[in-house]
């Protein structure tokens, strides 16, 4: 089990994102879809954002996707920003398109930041943040 | 309801940018005391009194680090108006011509007939502390640790380059011809001309984002008054009117839980503001648009559609400078002028009007009718800028 990072910030654990927590903490990476028209909807909300309903199911996803974009950090800049991550300089902060289509914000971990490049395929890893948070990360998919 | 010829613009009121309070020791001005300067100068533009805001429309940027939900209200008690109509921007960068929408609207309803818009931030001099971070931001991103735009910026700078070829010459011509604007611009904070070498050559702040890529932040106030074109023309300077006005806010080109993050709103609010004011692309005769960061104006010249999408051949042969095809950012923009937050975005509105008034000095653009000015905030999860508001001006009815 990877060591208890408690010094970065944590998300709020709201009603709507808990179903997420609780499944990413079984190592599952689950998405709201929608009943009435199908689109998956991301982040966690109460209604699908496309139709209105609120007929929305969690759902498993397959945990692969490419990669979107990405950038490099080499600098904890800004006022929202923890020095927490200072010693995990330089890391990737990537957009993932999720095969299933959604686009998450994540990090790319498991291989050198030179080695990152868009289109790459990618599959998710779960890093433990704190009792309750287990973070989605995504490693580069070896076939 | 179309705006066009609705209200226009009579007072313009820009306070010099400083950096005042970056070092120690330094003397400090508060938000304050630019947003009363910035009043001053705008109601000695418009050769007007504070009596005459009473009872009329007083529109208030909401700076981003100034978590005080009544800041709107707190302007009114620091300035001594009393409004007959309050509006907050809400819009994020996009505040500055948010307002002279909604503004314009209350105007031609009869509500009011004069409107004071301002803004002012002092980031370097006054500490509010981080503020409330969207609950997106908080839950989805910060935790990955994301560095604020720059990260998000970043990636919309590498996927532009990935799918379209663009490199940094595309990208340093429009920061050069900014630059060049500024060296023209006595209220510019950076001055010194400099080449597509020094762009290439700036230092990486969010890979592939350079520092010569990025706005900078500055203390400062900015206002702009606007009134009926009745109360206009008994006002001291050439009424500069609006003639058009689009805003699209939370825009999503694609399904929303994956969106095209290459397209920006400006797409549909321009669309709806040159169709409210009557105009081609090719009656424009300058763009002032809201530069956070170089990608940003790029991409919003294709939204606009004075190009296709990906047409690099087109930034290679058009001359963006004042006396060029298609100028742009004509007194070097918030990049070389300064961002005092939200209030930031009001600079393009006020060089605009300053060029359509034949007020701009050696920058000044022949024969200009009409210019189309944009606002830009909020970057929301997994997208493009999320507020976009375009503002269509011109000089005769
Ligand atoms: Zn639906």
């Amino acid at each position: 089990m990877a060591e208890v990072d408690v010094g970065k910030p944590l998300p709020a654990i709201t009603s709507e994102a808990k179903p997420f927590w609780e499944a990413a903490a079984q190592n599952k990476l689950v998405m709201q879809r929608c009943r009435d028209c199908q689109a998956y909807v991301w982040t966690p909300r109460p209604a699908c954002y496309e139709c209105g309903s609120e007929r929305l199911e969690w759902q498993e996803l397959s945990g692969k996707g490419q990669v979107y974009s990405f950038t490099v950090i080499r600098q904890v800049v800004g006022r929202a920003a923890s020095m927490a991550f200072e010693k995990e300089i330089p890391y990737v902060i990537a957009w993932i398109d999720l095969d299933e289509g959604p686009r998450m914000i994540s990090n790319v971990v498991g291989c050198p930041v030179e080695d990152v490049k868009l289109g790459m395929t990618v599959s998710v890893v779960f890093e433990q943040q704190s009792p309750e948070v287990w973070l989605p990360k995504f490693k580069p998919l070896v076939s | 309801m179309s705006l066009r010829n609705k209200a226009a613009i009579v007072g313009l009121g820009e306070t010099p940018t400083d950096r005042l309070g970056s070092k120690p020791g330094e003397p400090r001005k508060s938000s304050a005391e630019y947003l009363a300067w910035a009043m001053r100068l705008a109601l000695d533009d418009a050769g007007l009194s504070l009596k005459d805001l009473n009872g009329q429309g007083l529109g208030v940027t909401i700076p981003t680090a100034y978590p005080q939900p009544f800041w709107p209200e707190e302007v009114a008690e620091i300035l001594g108006i009393t409004p007959g109509f309050l509006l907050g921007g809400a819009t994020g960068g996009a505040g500055a011509v948010s307002l002279i929408g909604g503004m314009a609207a209350a105007i031609h309803s009869g509500l009011i007939d004069i409107a004071l818009c301002i803004g002012a931030a002092a980031p370097f001099s006054e500490h509010f502390g981080g503020g409330i971070q969207p609950g997106d931001m908080r839950d989805w991103e910060i935790p990955y640790g994301t560095m604020g735009p720059n990260s998000k910026i970043a990636m919309v700078m590498r996927r532009y380059m990935h799918e379209y070829g663009a490199t940094l010459d595309h990208f340093g011509k429009i920061a050069v011809a900014g630059r060049y604007h500024a060296s023209l611009n006595p209220l510019a904070y950076l001055r010194k001309p400099i080449t597509i070498d020094d762009y290439k050559n700036s230092r990486l702040v969010a890979d592939p984002v350079r520092l010569l890529d990025c706005v900078m932040p500055a203390n400062g106030g900015r206002a702009y008054i606007l009134a009926s074109p009745e109360r206009a023309k008994t006002l001291r300077k050439k009424p500069i009117y609006l003639k058009g006005f689009g805003e699209r806010s939370n825009p999503s080109y694609g399904p929303r839980a994956g969106s095209n993050t290459l397209v920006m709103g400006v797409k549909d609010a321009g669309k709806v503001a040159m169709e409210m004011a009557g105009v081609k692309n090719s009656d424009i005769n300058f763009l002032q648009l809201y530069d956070d960061y170089i990608i940003v104006v790029y991409l919003q010249i294709e939204d606009l559609e004075f190009c296709a999408k990906g047409d690099l051949g087109f930034f290679e042969r058009t001359d963006f400078t004042y006396q060029g095809q298609l100028p742009i950012q004509t007194g070097g923009g918030m990049i070389n002028v300064g961002q005092p937050s939200t209030a930031g975005g009001m600079l393009h509105i006020i060089e605009a009007a300053r060029q359509l008034r034949g007020e701009a000095g050696e920058r000044q653009v022949t024969n200009a009718k009409t210019g189309l000015v944009s606002g830009l905030g909020v970057l929301p999860y997994g997208k493009n800028l999320g507020c976009c508001a375009v503002a269509v001006l011109g000089n005769e009815v």
